[in-house]
């Protein structure tokens, strides 16, 4: 076996206060990772940055960083309620090693992909030749909170900031919201799009590399929502090219985070 | 040796282990889904192909039309064509309470067909309690005829099904993981596993990190079912989960198959 080459690129650690997954800490994240040949993860926060703002959490997602040897590069989160404190630490880590750039998250901070309160961040992203990764999913009848991020919604940012790269986190889900995600990586070529979280939907892999550009699509798993591994074989087993494997896998994602 | 090289190496060790494991699925469906816009329906005449591709050896086919139609229309559905499954190829039907005595065909009344070896409720749906006052002769005949009971966790409230599978220890209730993630129910699934030893759980969904792991160390292998709930989702998911447990090799077997194999064996018509 060669060594590890795979980026897992959505990933969260901390224990979640909403289900059970006692083994959720960037150690045990680590050591799933070494079992299947998972060289980086992309840290979008900790459930405690997520839930108060950049200003709570990066310097840990720094410690983890550092003690993980560089292998979990981490992402700031932006909060637009608390714009101000947020940017101000976010201003902060953006030269520190292992961070790799923002995540946004309106569903969970119940404000529209595309509220005015988000243009700082955009900026914020453009001016530091950041990345942006951004819950999205589709309308869904028993979470309606998800109606804040569907794909279409980020679209004038897309427009206003062609620079940023902006991955649709979890591919748009499992609706309607899949259909928007796959017209904007088409029309956009700063949009890209991850496959993690339980869009299990069946041959999703093919369906995504044959109506997106090859390099649009992202390995992850949203650990510990989901263990990496339920996403891998998908990927391995899937019925396409091994270059192409190889894109999803790693070089995509060392291409729009620039991982080194 | 090359990226690409790993990864073609990688994916043929995961597809000899998972061809050795020939999968069992608890969880292939026909019929429209429901809540699932944009997954193409398995049609009947397709059952032998989707049987034989992604290390499915047999399984266990279910009617969406048990759901969304009536239980009665889902067993017809899959009656008419029960002769035709292929092998190694067993059906689910849709049970409802035995009182008020319902126009059939359903569980409970008289022999069921060759070929069927599990009943599933969807109480919620069919709007009736899980509680033993009102499916309680539809358990009991269950445990008369050794059939697995299989229910969504979606379709349960967990108290009900605890008391329920106190009730009945001899009852084997399979918890599947649709149609949302079970993650979020983690916690009572998990306590009522440890207190239940008749409580199975189906794994197309069974994906918080190191589930299986845990599972096996608390609770044993056998209680472990494989199920893709295909064609809305992927087997490869937990396939892909099954082949990368860090657990020993016969207790991925049991998981794949050897389980739900045993449960069906001893279904008496």
């Amino acid at each position: 076996m060669s060594e590890p080459f795979i980026v897992d690129a959505h990933v969260h650690t901390g224990l979640p206060g909403v289900f059970f997954a006692p083994e959720s800490g960037p150690d045990h994240l680590l050591a799933i990772m070494d079992l299947v040949s998972i060289r980086f993860g992309v840290l979008a926060c900790d459930h405690v940055t997520l839930h108060e703002g950049a200003q709570a959490g990066l310097p840990i997602l720094r410690q983890v960083y550092e003690q993980s040897e560089g292998r979990l590069l981490f992402l700031g989160v932006f909060d637009p309620r608390d714009a101000d404190a947020g940017l101000a630490a976010l201003k902060q880590a953006a030269d520190w090693p292992g961070f790799a750039g923002l995540k946004l998250h309106p569903s969970l901070h119940r404000v529209w992909a595309d509220d005015p309160s988000y243009e700082r961040a955009w900026r914020f992203a453009a001016d530091g030749d950041l990345t942006i990764l951004t819950h999205s999913w589709s309308v869904s009848d028993y979470n309606p909170a998800q109606r804040y991020s569907t794909p279409e919604r980020f679209e004038g940012y897309v427009r206003q900031f062609p620079q940023v790269r902006l991955v649709l986190g979890h591919a748009g889900g499992r609706g309607s919201g899949r259909r928007e995600a796959i017209r904007m990586a088409n029309e956009h070529p700063n949009v890209y799009l991850d496959f993690a979280g339980d869009i299990f939907c069946y041959r999703l892999l093919e369906t995504l590399v044959a109506s997106v550009p090859p390099e649009k699509v992202l390995f992850g798993s949203d650990f510990p929502w989901i263990d990496p591994r339920a996403n891998l074989s998908r990927v391995l087993l899937a019925d396409i090219d091994d270059q192409l494997k190889r894109k999803i896998l790693s070089d995509n994602a060392h291409a729009v985070y620039k991982i080194r | 040796m090359t990226v690409e090289a790993t990864i073609r190496q990688m994916a043929q060790t995961r597809r000899e282990f998972a061809g050795k494991l020939r999968f069992f699925d608890a969880g292939i469906w026909l019929g429209r889904p429901e809540g699932f816009p944009l997954a193409r329906p398995l049609p009947p005449e397709e059952l032998a192909s989707a049987i034989g591709r992604d290390f499915v050896t047999g399984g266990l086919v279910s009617h969406w039309r048990g759901k969304t139609a009536s239980a009665q229309d889902g067993n017809l559905a899959l009656q008419a064509i029960l002769a035709d499954f292929p092998e190694d190829t067993y059906a689910v039907w849709t049970g409802l309470p035995l009182y008020p005595v319902e126009p059939g065909p359903l569980p409970g009344q008289g022999d069921l067909p060759e070929k069927v070896c599990g009943v599933r409720v969807f109480p919620k749906s069919h709007n009736y309690p899980l509680a033993g006052w009102v499916v309680g002769s539809l358990c009991n005949w269950l445990v008369e005829h050794r059939l697995p009971l299989f229910i969504w966790h979606v379709e349960l409230d967990w108290s009900s099904l605890h008391a329920l599978a106190g009730e009945f220890p001899e009852l084997h209730i399979v918890v599947e993981t649709q149609t949302q993630k079970i993650l979020y129910h983690s916690r009572p699934l998990f306590a009522l596993m440890q207190q239940c030893g008749n409580v199975l759980v189906e794994l197309s969904n069974f994906i918080g990190p190191r589930f299986i792991e845990y599972s096996v160390r608390e609770f044993g292998a056998e209680r472990l079912i494989f199920g893709s709930f295909q064609p809305m989702n992927d087997p490869l998911v937990p396939i892909g989960m099954v082949i990368d447990a860090e657990i020993s090799d016969s207790e991925k077997f049991l998981i794949a198959g050897g389980n739900l194999r045993e449960l069906i064996s001893k279904v008496r018509p």
